[in-house]
């Protein structure tokens, strides 16, 4: 673990001097800022609140619309998938409508819902539920038909061969298709706030361009890789915590054999 | 009284362009209670088709089968299969002591009653240190032996095995039949036993059908098999049980390929 800690440390600080060397040097320092001033910047920021402010504000949206996204997701995905007839409504369309990007919902949602909260949460939504349906649909599906029938052999019932087969089975599936929705929803909400709001990381972003601020631009991404960075991390946490057994599935799944 | 009597029992399938094919015609058995009965045939003859239908997962297209006189309505809790897949027909999310506990638990026993019954038949088939292991952690020998032990658990009257240890390696392969002779002597269930091999066949088996190769399979001769113990190939009386059932199998793939 330590070396790999030195390399990465190592390989970022080589990364930031060539940074610093190329925007001192060569690059227009209004497009590119060398790392200090965005360092410095991002200290100003954290200071006053402000940078904290826009973070929250971004972060509250995705995680209100995340969660609503993914218990309407999983709820709709799984009726899909034990529904044979629901599956040959809804597949088709879903399947057409997977390619949109949440970003290009943008200006519909805006033409929709206006100018406030309501839509960043349709685009964060539409985002996370797509797919988390199709991989909560895929992982129903998925369920290895003699499993159902072992169920059958001793003495479970429809409900139960539900709850204790079908669901655990595709967890693995419906897990993935949280973590795809986590990054679509931050891909969704930063889209969204570019266009149509006025607090959040991704208007920083924007205002950064309009009032040419290129420090507090960078300090807009840095946060988005960071939030994204951070996010994910938690994501894996709470998995780890709450559904440890699932995580011996998907490592036994993946070809993982305990020593 | 006979366990299991199935009676001019046909199948039908139809594929998608409205096609029938007619895949089992007639099959008249007969199963006695503790019976260890094995079907025989080449691959594709209908044996698994006919042991689904027992096991209920099918429905008859004509005929009639009775278990202790009751006719069949769907998978019930006394016939349980045992597959040949183990890694998915087990449930990789609970310990081998999940698996075992699921049948008595769906029947409502209490938790001290399962506990029980589960380290019983966890010692039957020698898994009894394994209890909190998850199936990944298992050999294919093992996980096998989980899927009897879970089988056993809710005692059901029949056990249905389709070519359960096919996919394992030869000398784990010896072991279990050993293993599954002692438990079926042992507990005294009734065993439809499906395999194409005929060595497994006459060591395990005292009832035995070969079937006739597909399609409009029905069973071609029906042996009852009576070798001295310990069951052995070496032994002249199961060499020779072993020929003639060779030739009769090797008759139908010959007729089959005529056909073809």
């Amino acid at each position: 673990m330590n070396r790999n800690h030195l390399i990465s440390s190592f390989s970022i600080f080589v990364f930031l001097v060539i940074w610093h060397l190329m925007s001192v040097n060569y690059f227009n320092p209004i497009l590119i800022p060398p790392p200090i001033k965005v360092a410095a910047k991002i200290f100003e920021m954290s200071e006053d609140g402000e940078l904290f402010f826009h973070v929250w504000a971004s972060l509250y949206r995705v995680i209100v619309g995340y969660f609503w996204g993914c218990v309407m997701g999983v709820a709709i995905g799984v009726a899909i998938g034990l529904s044979s007839l629901l599956n040959d409504y809804l597949d088709p369309p879903m399947q057409f409508v997977r390619n949109i990007t949440p970003v290009a919902i943008v200006p519909l949602a805006i033409h929709a819902f206006g100018l406030d909260e309501a839509s960043k949460y349709v685009v964060i939504i539409y985002g996370t539920i797509i797919p988390v349906i199709l991989n909560t649909a895929t992982g129903i599906i998925s369920v290895p038909k003699i499993r159902i029938q072992a169920a059958q052999c001793l003495g479970a019932s429809r409900f139960e061969i539900i709850k204790k087969v079908v669901l655990p089975s595709s967890w693995p599936f419906v897990l993935t298709g949280l973590r795809l929705a986590l990054g679509f929803a931050f891909m969704g909400v930063v889209a969204a706030e570019m266009i149509a709001a006025d607090t959040g990381v991704g208007f920083l972003i924007m205002q950064s361009r309009n009032m040419l601020l290129p420090e507090q631009m960078f300090t807009g991404l840095f946060m988005l890789g960071l939030i994204g960075m951070a996010t994910d991390r938690t994501f894996q946490f709470i998995i780890n915590k709450v559904m440890r057994r699932y995580m011996i599935l998907i490592m036994a799944e993946s070809g993982f054999k305990k020593t | 009284m006979s366990k299991l009597l199935l009676t001019n029992v046909t199948k039908n399938f139809s594929n998608s362009s409205g096609e029938v094919t007619c895949v089992l015609k007639g099959i008249d058995l007969e199963i006695s209670d503790g019976a260890f009965f094995t079907l025989l045939g080449a691959s594709g003859c209908g044996k698994s088709t006919l042991l689904n239908i027992v096991a209920g997962f099918e429905d008859v297209s004509g005929g009639e089968i009775l278990i202790d006189s009751h006719a069949i309505e769907g998978p019930g809790t006394d016939r349980t299969v045992i597959f040949q897949d183990v890694s998915n027909a087990l449930f990789p999310y609970m310990t081998v002591f999940e698996n075992v506990e699921f049948g008595p638990k769906m029947s409502g026993q209490r938790k001290s009653d399962r506990k029980i019954a589960v380290e019983k038949y966890l010692k039957l088939v020698s898994l009894e240190n394994d209890a909190d292991k998850f199936p990944f952690e298992l050999s294919g020998g093992m996980k096998q032996r989980v899927q009897i032990a879970r089988s056993l658990a809710n005692e059901p009257d029949i056990l249905l095995m389709d070519e359960p240890f096919g996919a394992l390696d030869a000398i784990t392969k010896k072991h279990l039949q050993m293993e599954l002779r002692k438990i079926w002597q042992e507990t005294g269930i009734t065993i439809f036993y499906i395999t194409h091999d005929i060595i497994e066949a006459l060591i395990l088996s005292t009832r035995l059908a070969v079937m006739t190769a597909g399609p409009e399979t029905v069973l071609k001769e029906i042996f009852d098999i009576d070798l001295a113990e310990p069951r052995s190939p070496a032994n002249p009386e199961f060499a020779a049980m072993y020929q003639k059932i060779e030739d009769l199998i090797d008759e139908e793939i010959k007729k089959r390929k005529l056909d073809e």
